[in-house]
């Protein structure tokens, strides 16, 4: 063996020359390593499949003409955006490749952006500048952002359009859950413009509570607030039954009553029993409350709590001062004021008394507290910060109580603790934080929330977008959302759409709810004798909606104030609604209008003018348009609707002056007369 | 064809140019060889006369020469690699990563130098073993010893300079982590963990601070550090091998008796 050695040492190195030789071979074969790396490396790989797969398509000549070979690279300096994806993803911009089975071959779906704008990180995440797939999709000891998972990828549309887009329905709802779930009373969430995202949820004040319910129904509510009602957005803060007492004990002894809500009611309910019943129908309650039906389903909107089992929480003579008017408990509350008289409160308060659930509060015992529960009951409501969210008399809301998540989406995964078992990166660990924030750790306070995976997701989503890049955007891509006013309508029309709560529904100059139509320019749209008519008592103008205006039984003064308000001040500066008479048109316009309206346009698609013909049922209902809406606006409405009201579905047909003369002849000819669409739901 | 190689040397070293180059003469006289090299400004830090056993493998396994072939190499690749490199945040990450995946033969660039430091703080330390258990490192040699000890430092400092410039994760917590170590030094820490990143924390400054040391300070420092080296060889006798010395010195050093004074 030695000998061998020897001999092969001999053969090689014996004398200067062989040794020369030999280094100088060993020395060639490692220079030609780069070049075989090179030749060989993946991007070459990939395009040689490329170009072999491309060559037995039918449109192999305009794909080979297409392809440029080496590397390719979209630069975008102002971006800091080095992206070489699309050395390996060769057909992103083949729109006949849609066909092939995996990437990299196949065609970008269909997006609103050019890629070469945009490039492929600020969307995927993941290493632009590599050329392999490891370094490119994965995160590495050097780069720890990998590619962001499919079902994410709506957060980065949230980087730079701070608005709802309609392409991005998780990332809209991630972020509506964020303010609705109440998350951003703990978490800050800074947005771009220098504001504070701010909660929706409002949750009710606890300086009075003695007042609306009972101690037991508290504890029962602390330990297990779905077990109440399974759409409350209160989270359960895992409480032992010693915390629970205690807190509930406190509570009670912190409340200070508010005068009327233990008077008791003279009047009595309406012996009918099915008058509840039709009282909560016809005051559409169900627009706002959702009850629980025998078969599971919540049926109603979540504006307002459920009501399932609203008889086992509130005490009858709170219920009923609520009832009579729900501002004196809480003035900011999003209830309108019905003016119901007493008879009424009482039959409502008495229909809602017996929604209970005798399982509730069956095994909750609680003694006299002590003045021990009730400090300790004090020291927990600090410690859990539930002043945060509830008004709580002698308890500050803390600052700054829980993390700032402003820029949780470009969090260091070094800075993450991570279950046994998990993925180590950051979109897992935001979702199995809000999943079960509570196992990362003892004494962590983030209670645990019911969300379904999809809200957790979309939460997900919506907490990624909240970057280092969407801090610090170029004001030049930043698509901004409008923000929402602070509208407050004026003098004593005011205070009664106040005291109304117009604007949990309606919304007027860029402030109120989503429910109900758009009323900024109400007063050039409508007819005065209609909307005074309309206050007093409305009816349906879409028969597919459940969700309607209530009746307030507001007083002849009362309706009078409103309209000559909405009259004088929601007019629009490009509708004068005395331009164009209500009446007077020929019988040839009006004829040609109808012929446009049933032929031309199809306009009965969606609207009903002729109500036993008609099947429209997507826009409002035209078989008293005439006696509604003003003939100018008609006419505007006709020529740009979006121009009007902008985002209403109703389609812009770009129409001439003639037709759209026409057309409000026509329809301001439908003055209806018969009510029967009114009694129809 | 060994011959004929010769001769074609010979040939050369008889033209005009190469005489007014090398002026030492032509011929193989021993005066002569003397003679080119003590006449040459790079070949006249070593000694004119070799042993020819100290020239075999087994002699110095050739650690000394090979740690000068790495660092000869980590000049070479250094310098084109400083041609893609900008030394600030967060540029540096990204010519790196250029380097490695667009750059021809950039990350067989990258490589040589990467393997060829690790190589070189390996041969250091072997050179040191092989100095230290042969012995070498006694009188007359202690301060070549000493030298050899700043050289390991110099390397060692070379390789951690180095470690920040990609300005990855790897990178920076590696520094992040070794500044703070020399913090724990007594009463000074502070000032020195200040002094070596040019702030309290690993940033811009301290990547700055890193490359004009990695690039320029700590090799012209080196350098000046290996010529010494070499020079001290000469002076202290040549390569070490305990039967070459003379039989005075193998005495003491053999009973560990101290070196004569000047004059005795």
């Amino acid at each position: 063996m030695k000998e061998q050695l020897t001999s092969l040492w001999q053969r090689l190195f014996g004398d200067s020359v062989r040794a020369f030789g030999v280094v100088s071979l060993i020395f060639l074969g490692s220079l030609a390593i780069a070049p075989a790396k090179n030749f060989f490396s993946e991007w070459r790989h990939y395009q040689r499949g490329y170009l072999k797969m491309v060559r037995n398509r039918s449109d192999a000549n305009t794909l080979q003409r297409h392809f440029h070979g080496g590397i390719q690279q979209i630069w975008l300096p102002e971006l800091g955006v080095v992206d070489r994806c699309t050395s390996c993803h060769v057909g992103l911009k083949e729109s006949s490749l849609t066909d092939v089975p995996v990437q990299p071959y196949r065609t970008h779906p269909v997006i609103p952006h050019k890629l070469d704008q945009f490039g492929c990180t600020m969307c995927h995440r993941g290493q632009g500048a590599a050329t392999t797939v490891s370094e490119a999709h994965s995160s590495t000891l050097a780069w720890e952002q990998p590619i962001l998972p499919a079902k994410y990828i709506e957060s980065s549309c949230g980087e730079c359009h701070r608005a709802p887009l309609p392409g991005t329905p998780q990332l809209n709802q991630g972020r509506s859950l964020l303010s609705r779930e109440g998350c951003v009373h703990c978490h800050t969430v800074k947005l771009s413009d220098g504001s504070v995202m701010k909660a929706t949820d409002d949750p009710p004040s606890l300086s009075h509570i003695a007042d609306k319910t009972t101690r037991e129904w508290i504890f029962a509510w602390l330990k297990d607030p779905q077990a109440y009602a399974t759409t409350s957005t209160m989270p359960n803060f895992k409480l032992s039954d010693d915390d629970a007492r205690d807190i509930s004990a406190f509570l009670i002894a912190n409340s200070t009553p508010v005068p009327g809500d233990t008077a008791t009611l003279s009047a009595k309910a309406s012996p009918d029993p099915a008058a509840g019943t039709s009282l909560y129908g016809e005051s559409f309650c169900a627009s706002c409350h959702a009850v629980q039906n025998a078969a599971g389903n919540m049926v109603g909107g979540d504006v307002g709590p459920e009501l399932t089992r609203v008889g086992s929480k509130v005490k009858p003579e709170w219920l009923q001062a609520w009832l009579r008017n729900p501002r004196a408990y809480d003035p900011g509350t999003a209830m309108p004021h019905y003016r119901f008289n007493d008879s009424q409160v009482a039959t409502l308060s008495g229909f809602l008394s017996t929604k209970t659930d005798s399982d509730l509060l069956a095994n909750v015992h609680l003694a006299d507290a002590t003045p021990e529960q009730v400090a300790h009951g004090k020291r927990l409501v600090a410690d859990y910060g539930c002043a945060s969210c509830h008004e709580i008399a002698g308890i500050k809301k803390p600052e700054n109580f829980a993390p700032e998540l402003s820029r949780i989406g470009s969090k260091p995964v070094t800075q993450l603790v991570f279950l046994p078992g998990m993925q180590h990166t950051l979109p897992d660990y935001i979702a199995t934080k809000i999943k079960q924030p509570r196992s990362f750790g003892q004494g962590l306070k983030m209670p645990q929330y019911t969300f379904t995976p999809a809200q957790i997701d979309s939460l997900t989503t919506s907490l990624l977008s909240l970057n280092e890049r969407s801090n610090t955007l170029p004001p030049s891509l930043e698509v901004a959302a409008t923000p929402e006013s602070d509208y407050q309508p004026a003098g004593k029309a005011g205070k009664l759409m106040t005291d109304l709560a117009c604007f949990s529904c309606h919304r007027i100059n860029g402030h109120g709810g989503d429910m109900a139509p758009d009323l900024t320019w109400e007063g050039s749209s409508v007819q005065r004798a209609w909307l005074v008519d309309f206050l007093k008592n409305p009816g349906t103008l879409r028969p597919a909606l459940i969700r309607r205006m209530p009746r307030f039984n507001l007083t002849d003064g009362e309706v009078n104030e409103l309209t000559d308000y909405i009259m004088t001040v929601y007019q629009s500066p490009a509708v004068d609604r005395d331009s164009m008479p209500l009446s007077g048109y020929s019988q040839g316009q009006v004829e040609l209008g109808r012929q446009l309206f049933y032929g031309k346009y199809a306009c009965q698609g969606c609207h009903i003018v002729d109500s036993k013909t008609d099947k429209g049922y997507i826009g409002p209902t035209l078989t008293q348009v005439g006696s509604r809406l003003t003939a100018a606006w008609i006419y505007q409405w006709m020529k740009n609707p979006q121009a009007l009201r902008p985002g209403t579905t109703e389609p812009n047909r770009a129409m001439g002056d003639e037709d759209a003369q026409a057309l409000t002849a026509f329809l301001i000819s439908q003055k209806g007369g018969a009510k029967k669409e009114v009694a129809k739901k | 064809m060994a011959k004929t190689i010769d001769q074609h040397f010979d040939n050369l070293r008889g033209t005009r140019v190469w005489r007014s180059i090398f002026r030492s003469g032509t011929g193989s006289s021993p005066l002569k060889r003397a003679l080119a090299i003590q006449q040459n400004v790079f070949l006249h830090l070593f000694s004119t006369k070799v042993r020819t056993r100290m020239l075999s493998f087994s002699a110095t396994w050739y650690l000394g020469t090979l740690t000068l072939g790495t660092f000869l190499i980590l000049v070479a690749t250094g310098i084109p690699l400083m041609f893609y490199y900008h030394p600030s945040v967060p540029q540096a990450y990204a010519d790196t990563k250029d380097l490695q995946f667009v750059v021809s033969s950039g990350l067989f660039l990258r490589n040589l130098h990467r393997w060829s430091a690790h190589a070189m703080v390996f041969l250091v330390f072997a050179h040191m073993f092989k100095v230290f258990y042969r012995g070498a490192y006694r009188a007359p040699r202690e301060f070549n010893w000493v030298i050899g000890v700043i050289l390991l430092l110099m390397t060692l400092l070379l390789s951690y300079t180095g470690y920040l410039l990609p300005w990855d994760q790897l990178a920076y917590w590696a520094i992040t982590v070794g500044s703070n170590i020399a913090s724990a030094v007594p009463v000074m820490g502070e000032k020195i963990h200040f002094l070596l990143l040019g702030g309290n924390a690993v940033n811009a400054n301290a990547l700055l601070r890193f490359y004009v040391l990695h690039c320029m300070i700590l090799p012209l420092a080196a350098m000046f550090f290996v010529a010494i080296h070499f020079w001290r060889i000469r002076k202290d006798g040549g390569l070490y091998s305990h039967a070459s010395e003379p039989a005075t010195v193998r005495a003491r050093t053999d009973t560990g008796a101290p070196l004569p004074k000047e004059g005795q």
